[in-house]
């Protein structure tokens, strides 16, 4: 190209001038490296378990040649699942409490899922000590796998699954300001200690009992969905308290017609009676005024649309509404129906953002591993997800909750607590013909919240159960019990 | 007894290999010639055991009289090369031998883990070109004219990659057709291709002589990347287009042909993407696989998803050899070996063969940072870039980095044509390398002037002939002077000095 390499030899000058470019793609290439390095170790630190737990994973069989699986752990001390080993010498899993854990903790034969699936690497992992390893190594004997110990707690699992019933549904536990499930039950379950022939049963009916309904089941939200349409109303409206709206019972929106349950007329209701009555009509009214897109946003950053960090199986929510969707869909998203859909665990964990203060904490069933003489291997800490809501919105909501308790929808059901319960109801149709089921969602001890309890039952309108009942039990149980 | 033994070889290999990773950055910096050789000596000691204690394991395990006897016959053909090569070639760079030599033994430990035959077709196939490439610096030196031959390599080159369109020749390969079968024995044109396709960018970049002929260069250029994504080898096509820019980029040093390299790049992606998408079906999957394996992992994410529980399930120290599952990775011998590596030798193994790959690299540029020849630095800078981004090709996809292309990572995939082509590159960089430590040999510069071609291409003839001999001169003395400094002996025993300037 120029001069100074016609005869194809560069001149000292004209070669470090060459090496310009040479020196550009080296940094340039030794950075894609540095990145690539720096994958790899995220991989290896962050990521990798639940790579290995996958039960598409056949090398857990090559670790349960070595290793004998541990035992899993509730908060309280009880077995949830062990490891035994039958007359003829062969390792199987038992279950004592069979049932009543069937979803949290799963099972682990014919695939993997719950507990089974997510600590699985931890229960095939063994920190014995190193001579008693070495030993059994030379011996060619296997080592005992650590045990993990739950955040799950006996009494109020026992309390949820007794609470539910014979009715179909979902419950779960939390504590909002660390995260920890305390409690998760779906129905109708199974028993693990079968779950061969469980499985086996399922291919041939349609029944879904193996599905967990807490972290899979996609229900309409219905009413507690008011809570986040208030919120999206008091950020548009800074006089959100001089809101009044004259409820006569049903009103037509864009052409949608709306009423209230069982065509109550609530009369003049202002935001805070239109929560505690949960009035359908003034939340028509109130949808009708918001922005759609800024409505959509809110709901994102709530986690709808989105993946939860929840470590095992669940489905994500689905908030339909955007800026180019017609006004005549807002009525009904405005009161939780419409294409709206929620898992009970997502429910529980906006819940917990509110009681927290605006900060959603990452929901976790594992509370620490333990190596099989009792030592500790691994604590698992709380972890912030991120700050939702300001401090003060979240105070705003929880004095709104605060009048369904105290004179509201569930008031019946909360009248003579000894702690403060906020929360919200709902009934949530599912059907043409109004069959709906039945929902609540809140948390005791209001100005320093202790547990968030969500509660569905399925089709509550044909079997009489009440969702609001069901949380009741399980508040009373932690008061009397657990704390 | 037997998972003791294994167990210790386990991390003895662990450290091993780190020393030697060690090494091969340490004997970057300038210190004496006597403690380079002795570093260099070390770097041997640490692939013997290494290589050891691989095979003793894996004698442990399947107990089979063949596998000692192909440990046997590897010891051999290694240090025969490796003495006999420096023997020969008293310039070359015994960094580049032992690194060479030490690829290949790793690939020989792994494909004997995974499948024996491989391991010894590899092997055969791999020692028929230590040999053969053993001539090429000769070559390099008796054959000036290679740098003549733009034309022939682009007419080659395309042709070449072209069979596979040959009915009953070309033939399908893991969704793509990139692959020819002659009488039994399979090949790739593209790995052979590649080692054409830079020699013909660094021909045509210093003959051209305007931008009509920059243009050509282009066209011609682009002509070989078409054919490559007819044959939907992406892989092979984004090497090209890599090697390409880059050489570009050296041979005009406008810093703009980066930018518009890189944007290029990402438009002709998105646009060829959605044009395409039904030709390249099979790469709308990886994309998938690679966005979300688990998902997919029934389908197309099953190979990624595979690969990453081998990974992870190995952890940073490894299950050791023979005691993971790479088994379950589909080809696993070629595209997906590093994931075996890190299965069972261990995450912390396969870092240090990437930083490895990366100090091969780091040599490769010096030497084309060295090299004055402007036609050599165009191709060992082209085979540079060709190898390393090969490399980040292969680890990149088999670990989720990027989306997997399908391409061999150097020397260690089985893949007869991929180690052909890697040994020719290897091979060619090591001519470079004595070529530059010889002095730039008066002959070639003599020849080189001596040929009318060669003068008649520059401006004004007479006056750059004038030029051209006033800058030979002062050259020669820079190199006299460079020569003059150092201690005499040294010069003739360590070439490995080159890398310590």
């Amino acid at each position: 190209m120029n001069s100074g390499e016609n005869d194809g030899i560069l001149d000292k000058k004209t070669n470090d001038k060459k090496n310009i470019p040479v020196l550009v793609i080296t940094y340039f290439v030794v950075l894609i490296f540095i990145c690539m390095f720096a994958y790899i170790i995220v991989f290896m630190v962050r990521d990798s378990r639940t790579f290995i737990a996958n039960s598409y994973n056949d090398r857990q069989s090559l670790y349960a040649e070595k290793i004998t699986k541990g035992s899993i752990i509730s908060s309280d001390g009880n077995i949830l699942a062990e490891t035994l080993t039958d007359d003829e010498g062969n390792e199987y899993r038992n279950y004592p409490y069979a049932n009543v854990f069937a979803h949290a903790v799963g099972y682990d034969s014919n695939g993997q899922a719950g507990l089974e699936m997510s600590s699985a690497y931890y229960l095939l992992t063994s920190n014995q000590n190193i001579v008693t390893q070495t030993y059994n190594k030379l011996k060619n004997e296997k080592s005992i796998g650590n045990n993990v110990v739950s955040t799950l707690n006996s009494t109020m699992q026992s309390t949820a699954y007794d609470a539910l019933g014979y009715n179909d549904g979902a419950v779960v536990v939390m504590e909002p300001d660390t995260g920890k499930i305390l409690a998760m039950v779906s129905k109708p379950d199974f028993d693990p200690n079968d779950i061969d022939n469980v499985i086996e049963q399922s291919q041939d009916s349609d029944s879904s009992y193996l599905l967990n309904r807490a972290t899979q089941g996609l229900y309409p939200p219905g009413s507690t969905f008011k809570i986040l349409t208030a919120l999206e109303y008091i950020h548009e409206n800074s006089n959100y308290q001089k809101y009044s709206y004259e409820c006569e019972g049903e009103d037509i929106f864009d052409g949608v017609q709306i009423h209230c349950s069982d065509y109550a007329v609530h009369g003049t209701v202002d935001l805070a009676d239109s929560i505690a009555k949960s009035c359908n009509t003034s939340f028509a009214n109130i949808g009708m005024h918001l922005n759609k897109q800024s409505y959509r946003d809110l709901c994102e950053k709530f986690l709808f649309n989105k993946d939860l960090p929840y470590d095992g199986y669940y489905r994500k929510s689905q908030f339909k509404l955007n800026a180019t969707s017609d006004d005549s869909d807002i009525p009904q998203t405005a009161i939780g129906q419409g294409d709206t859909l929620i898992t009970p665990l997502h429910s529980a964990m906006i819940m917990s953002t509110i009681a927290n203060g605006g900060v959603m904490m990452t929901p976790y069933m594992i509370d620490r591993i333990e190596s099989c003489d009792g030592n500790l291997v691994k604590t698992f800490k709380p972890e912030t997800y991120g700050k939702i809501i300001s401090a003060s919105d979240a105070r705003t909501l929880k004095d709104l909750m605060l009048g369904v308790t105290s004179y509201g929808t569930a008031s019946d059901a909360f009248a003579d607590t000894s702690y403060t319960i906020a929360g919200k109801t709902g009934t949530a149709e599912f059907n043409e013909n109004m069959d709906s089921h039945s929902w609540f969602v809140g948390f005791s001890n209001v100005d320093d919240p202790d547990i968030v309890v969500c509660v569905i039952v399925e089709n509550a309108s044909s079997t009489g159960a009440s969702a609001k009942y069901i949380a009741r039990q399980l508040f009373d149980a932690y008061y009397n019990y657990v704390k | 007894m037997v998972t003791i033994l294994s167990e210790i070889a386990k991390y003895l290999i662990i450290f091993f290999m780190v020393l030697y990773t060690v090494k091969c950055f340490t004997v970057l910096k300038p210190v004496s010639s006597d403690r380079k050789r002795r570093a260099l000596n070390v770097q041997i000691f640490y692939v013997f055991m290494i290589h050891f204690l691989c095979y003793m394991t894996l004698y442990l395990h399947y107990q089979k009289k063949s596998i000692l006897i192909f440990y046997v016959v590897q010891m051999i053909v290694s240090i025969t090369y490796m003495v006999s090569y420096h023997a020969i070639y008293k310039e070359s760079s015994r960094l580049i031998t032992n690194n060479m030599s030490f690829l290949l033994l790793i690939g020989y430990v792994m494909l004997t883990r995974l499948d024996f035959d491989l391991a010894k077709k590899q092997f055969i196939f791999a020692t028929i070109m230590l040999v053969v490439t053993a001539f090429i610096p000769m070559l390099i030196m008796k054959i000036p004219q290679v740098r003549n031959w733009n034309v022939f390599y682009a007419i080659f080159g395309i042709g070449f990659l072209a069979t596979v369109f040959i009915p009953h020749v070309g033939i399908d390969k893991y969704g793509s057709n990139n692959w020819i079968s002659i009488g039994g024995f399979s090949m790739q044109p593209m790995e052979i291709v590649k080692i054409i396709f830079v020699f013909f960018l660094a021909s045509s970049f210093l003959k051209a002589k305007d931008f009509k002929d920059m243009m050509k260069t282009v066209i011609v250029a682009g002509l070989f990347m078409l054919v490559l994504v007819a044959e939907k080898d992406l892989g092979g096509a984004v090497i090209f287009f890599m090697v390409f820019v880059m050489m570009l980029y050296l041979a005009t040093g406008k810093h703009m042909i980066l930018i518009g390299g890189g944007l290029g790049g990402s438009v002709i992606a998105v646009v060829g993407y959605m044009l395409l998408k039904d030709h390249f079906s099979h790469v709308t999957v990886r994309i998938d696989a690679w966005l979300n394996p688990i998902e997919y992992i029934d389908g197309s994410g099953y190979q990624v998803a595979q690969s990453l529980f081998a990974i992870g399930s190995g952890g940073f120290e490894g299950s050791g050899l023979c005691r993971g599952l790479p088994t379950s990775i589909p080809v696993v011998t070629s595209d997906f070996i590093f994931a075996a590596i890190c299965e069972e030798l261990g995450v912390i193994f396969g870092l240090c063969l990437l930083l490895m790959y990366l100090s091969c690299f780091i040599y490769f540029i010096n030497i084309s940072m060295k090299v004055r020849d402007a036609f050599y630095k165009n191709v060992a800078f082209g085979f540079t870039i060709c190898f390393i981004f090969q490399i980040f090709l292969n680890v990149g996809g088999v670990v989720k980095f990027i989306p997997s292309t399908g391409v061999t990572l150097p020397l260690v995939s089985y893949g007869v044509s991929s180690v052909v082509s890697t040994l020719i590159m290897f091979g060619i960089i090591q001519g470079i390398c004595v070529l530059e430590n010889s002095g730039v040999d008066k002959n070639v510069t003599q020849r080189l002037s001596g040929q009318t071609e060669w003068t008649e291409n520059s401006s004004g003839v007479r006056d750059s002939q004038k030029q051209n001999k006033r800058r030979k001169t002062e050259y020669r003395d820079e190199q006299k002077r460079t020569r003059a400094q150092k201690p005499a002996d040294t010069r003739k025993t360590e070439s490995d000095e080159f890398w310590g300037e």
